[in-house]
């Protein structure tokens, strides 16, 4: 018995509509291919759109045709500037109010029941932008020759694998490929949903194998000719990288199943310019193609007050990024008039900003004795003045909170939330008693086990008011005897201290407070090793039982009871356990908590219609992509 | 003449070996490498990179091979095969992104040394000759102020102002209906519109100090006795300082070409950045931050070596101008 990935009733419902517009001749296409369909440079639209395309419901109505989205981007390194507007489009996808996951690409997906295997049915005759077919064969290039081949992918990403044993993939039919995993993975759609996801919809084959060693027996010659390319892995990963990496946005000749596809290369010029891709495979629910806009233009800047700049000259039409900072909010509220532009909300999904962890692998024992004593903890979080931080620091804006996930999300665990949250500097000195260091010396700090004064560096990156906080945490700290000192550091230098473990203790903030808190639990237990919070040891050891070193019995436990969820199939079984795992993480107070942060902003053009409002987001989820295909300018003429 | 140009173009190759490697030991100094500064990069937008991922770029791209290794990898590319290597950044070439800056740079800077010299160099005659006037007064008050005040709050505030006033398009070369256009005399106008800004942010300052020195080395000379001797023979006086006391001031602008050659390439870095022009300054900056090293490493010691050539030409150029040197 298998079951079907369930459809929304929204889509389902449009879907059906959609159903009679499948005859060939009630496709529309955007006016500015029309001149082409007639030169005969490109086939008729419904050749072009797969036999069953995607059917968008749109957000107010269906669109005009036309216009210039223009947007601002940084040089260097801001390639999630495009990937969140233009590209990110998966195998299946995020509901827009991230609350399902939903067919994409592929038309259908099926899961075993024991959560192992995963059929996904492609559309028959969808292409890739150059008019190319993308079919299954292209699920099996990025498989059999980028995923499996060790000189083009040294590490497989942990999101292919479960148990340590990487996917299968294999093909069944042109439109048919399946996901096998040797252990059930219940969270594998949820995760491929989001950004990481998007490899295996991005390699088409025919472009890709003249660069690739196993196709190409005169590949010397081609290496040869392109510069600064030394050998065939080289030379492919100069063609195509994952969309999160510049490489991927700086081969404009690259087929992509996006529906802007680039003309120029991201670093190149002034301005990069995407042009509508005439094979895109979505239609509304009148059979116009998408997407609505013609173009979309991101002109590069250095600096993020010229994009404010901008922004308040009108010269963007959409945008969030770079943008939607606190600081700004004042100066573009006061310019609406002038600038033609209105704000739209987004969605909060931090568990918690700002966040403090001390290491609880502390290499020295003294510190990692205090760290782990859970009434030093509770003491350190008493003696904070939550609210004067949110007034001083954040403007007054955010709700005071450990870190857990937000009230709104269904993971909602209250006293994870809330629990040693009040300021009461009585209490925080009564639980440093408890812990046992009532002692103190001449100058009042408390006497750690070892005699000496207990003292401890948290470290601070700039932004997000992380050095401000720790400002005045210092000095509550201080207030109750214990000599915590702050030092702001860059982030590299960050970066390296903590995977080399040699921190005490850090100011960060805390991802998974919405849909997120399953596949991204790193706030609430120790866990995959990348950006580390709580104890990079431990979460070593959690990874891969060889490095690090095991954690105590109680959160072993945790972190094997986090594991069972990928076995169960039920969505509503799986929160529950995981509500389980997040009420251990209660009782062990891994981090002090200051707020959840409140939603954000981005701004759109008066005449831009169809923009989500509020905009669902977080760091893997990369909205507005892809609804952005059904925004649309009023009367379909762009501002330029 | 022949003998000391010889000597001193001998003399540089040590210099430009030495720079080589000292621009590239300060690249490698702050902890860290290209990629911890990627993976922070990544942690701070809330996206994450696996550590056997990173490892595995750590490894292709040589950032776990010692000092040495790395320093002979590019310089050796350098030498035989004019290969400065990739930017980890841009994932392009090092060469085709410096030059394709460079057009742009070098149209900033000159039109900022002209209008410094087309300014300073009037202003500092009036002011020596016309000593304590109130003209006099004037130019060195509004000259203080622009050593004064901040270049990157200058080009804040001119930049408000023509968003304010002007309309017009902030930041950049280019307004964006011109920025893809191919070259046309509409475009040139258009950049001529932009130019303004920049030159006079990156101008004040350099224009502030050339005429404090003009006025010095002017003074020096007004008061000796081959002018009073001049002046008793009757030669018209406008004449006779520019003919005599101007062109012995003129010493100095010629001995700070060495320093001016850098400053035509790299532009003004924290200018460029603020006013987001399209020249080499955000580059050389950006890849210090993110410890794109290559493309650092190639910026700094190219400056370098401008810096050495400039000093060269101004050593020939005052060697010949000057017949009080000597060419020992």
């Amino acid at each position: 018995m298998k079951h079907s990935l369930d459809l929304s009733a929204g889509l389902l419902a449009a879907a059906l509509m959609a159903a009679p517009m499948a005859v060939a001749q009630d496709y529309n296409q955007a006016p500015m291919l029309d001149p082409l369909v007639e030169a005969g440079e490109l086939p008729p639209v419904a050749e072009r759109l797969p036999a069953e395309p995607y059917v968008e419901e749109v957000q107010e109505r269906v669109g005009d045709y036309g216009g210039t989205w223009r947007r601002a981007i940084r040089g260097g390194g801001d390639q999630h500037n495009m990937v969140r507007s233009i590209g990110y489009h998966n195998l299946v996808r995020w509901s827009r109010d991230w609350t399902e996951v939903q067919p994409h690409i592929a038309k259908d997906v099926e899961v075993s029941d024991d959560a192992t295997e995963f059929t996904f049915t492609l559309r028959d005759g969808m292409k890739w932008s150059d008019g190319e077919p993308f079919d299954a064969d292209d699920i099996m290039f990025w498989y059999e020759d980028v995923l499996t081949n060790p000189a083009l992918t040294p590490g497989i990403d942990p999101l292919w694998t479960v148990g340590g044993e990487p996917v299968t993939v294999e093909k069944i039919d042109d439109q048919t490929v399946v996901f096998k995993f040797t252990q059930p993975y219940a969270t594998f759609l949820d995760r491929i949903a989001y950004g990481f996801g998007s490899p295996p919809t991005t390699h088409p084959r025919h472009y890709l194998e003249q660069f690739h060693e196993d196709y190409n027996p005169d590949i010397q010659a081609l290496i040869d000719a392109t510069d600064g390319v030394d050998d065939w892995v080289g030379l492919f990963n100069s063609k195509i990288g994952p969309i999160w990496t510049t490489t991927y946005w700086q081969n404009p000749e690259l087929p992509t199943l996006h529906p802007w596809r680039l003309t120029n290369a991201y670093g190149e010029a002034q301005r990069i310019i995407a042009e509508r891709n005439p094979y895109f495979w979505k239609v509304d629910a009148e059979g116009n193609q998408l997407p609505y806009i013609d173009r979309v233009v991101y002109d590069q800047v250095e600096d993020n007050e010229v994009i404010l700049l901008k922004a308040l000259n009108g010269e963007i039409d959409y945008q969030l990024r770079h943008l939607g900072e606190p600081q700004n909010k004042a100066v573009l509220f006061d310019n609406q008039q002038s600038g033609d532009y209105r704000f739209f909300d987004v969605q909060a999904s931090n568990a918690n900003q700002p966040t403090i962890y001390l290491n609880l692998s502390h290499p020295d024992p003294v510190l990692r004795e205090i760290f782990n004593n859970k009434d030093f903890r509770i003491g350190l979080s008493h003696a904070i003045d939550r609210e004067e931080i949110i007034d001083l620091v954040y403007f007054g804006q955010g709700e005071v909170s450990q870190a857990a996930p937000r009230p709104e999300s269904p993971f909602y665990v209250e006293r994870l939330a809330k629990q040693y949250i009040e300021f009461d500097p009585d209490l925080a000195n009564e639980h440093l008693d408890q812990a046992g260091f009532a002692e103190r010396d001449a100058n009042g700090w408390r006497l750690g086990p070892n005699g000496e004064p207990i003292s401890f560096v948290v470290l601070a990156t700039d932004g997000d008011g992380r050095t401000e906080t720790m400002e005045l945490v210092q000095q509550y700290w201080q207030d109750v005897g214990i000599n915590a000192q702050f030092r702001p550091v860059d982030r590299a230098f960050m970066t390296t201290t903590l995977i080399g473990n040699a921190h005490d203790a850090y100011i960060w903030d805390a991802p998974g407070g919405m849909s997120d808190s399953i596949t991204d639990p790193r706030g609430f237990m120790p866990f995959n090793t990348t950006v580390i919070h709580i104890a990079p040891l431990w979460a070593e050891w959690v990874m891969n039982p060889e490095d690090g070193e095991e954690p105590p019995a109680e959160i072993v436990e945790q972190v094997e009871l986090y594991r069972t969820i990928d076995t169960i199939a039920d969505p509503q079984e799986r929160i529950e356990t995981m509500k389980q795992v997040l009420e251990m993480a209660a009782d062990q107070f891994y981090s002090i908590g200051i707020r959840q942060p409140p939603n954000g902003f981005g701004i759109a053009r008066n005449n831009m219609k169809n923009i989500i409002d509020p905009l669902a987001m977080s760091g893997p989820l990369w909205h507005p992509s892809p609804n952005t295909v059904q925004f649309f300018f009023e009367g379909g003429e762009g501002n330029e | 003449m022949g003998g000391f140009i010889l000597r001193r173009v001998l003399y540089m190759i040590p210099t430009v070996i030495v720079i080589s490697m000292i621009s590239f030991a300060i690249i490698q100094l702050p902890p860290g490498d290209y990629l911890s500064s990627l993976v922070a990069e990544l942690a701070s937008s809330g996206e994450t990179m696996d550590n056997a991922a990173v490892a595995a770029l750590r490894e292709r791209y040589g950032l776990d091979r010692p000092f040495y290794v790395q320093y002979w990898k590019w310089i050796e590319g350098i030498i035989f095969r004019g290969d400065f290597g990739q930017s980890f950044e841009w994932n392009r070439p090092v060469s085709e992104m410096i030059w394709e800056r460079l057009g742009l740079t070098f149209a900033v800077s000159f039109t900022t040394l002209l209008f410094i010299w087309a300014v300073s160099i009037p202003i500092g005659i009036y002011s020596a000759v016309r000593q304590y006037s109130f003209g006099d007064y004037l130019f060195t008050f509004i000259g203080f102020i622009g050593l004064a005040i901040p270049n990157f709050l200058l080009a804040l505030v001119l930049m408000y102002l023509s968003f304010k006033y002007l309309g017009q398009s902030v930041g950049g070369l280019f307004s964006p209906q011109f920025i893809e256009a191919p070259w046309s005399l509409a475009k040139f106008w258009d950049m001529l519109s932009h130019l303004w800004v920049p030159v006079i942010v990156i101008g004040t300052a350099g224009m502030a100090a050339l005429i404090r020195i003009m006025r010095a080395n002017l003074l020096d000379e007004l008061y000796k006795p081959y002018v009073v001797t001049c002046r008793a023979k009757g030669m018209p006086e406008w004449r006779l300082i520019l003919e005599y006391p101007v062109r012995v001031a003129l010493n100095p602008f010629v001995s700070t070409i060495g320093w001016i050659l850098p400053t035509l390439v790299s532009g003004a870095v924290i200018v460029a950045v603020v006013l987001s022009l399209p020249t080499t300054g955000p580059l050389l900056l950006k890849s210090l931050i993110a410890q794109d090293m290559y493309l650092a490493g190639t910026m700094i010691m190219m400056l370098s070596i401008l810096t050495v050539i400039g000093t060269l030409i101004s050593d020939i150029l005052l060697a010949w101008l000057d017949p009080r040197i000597r060419y020992q």
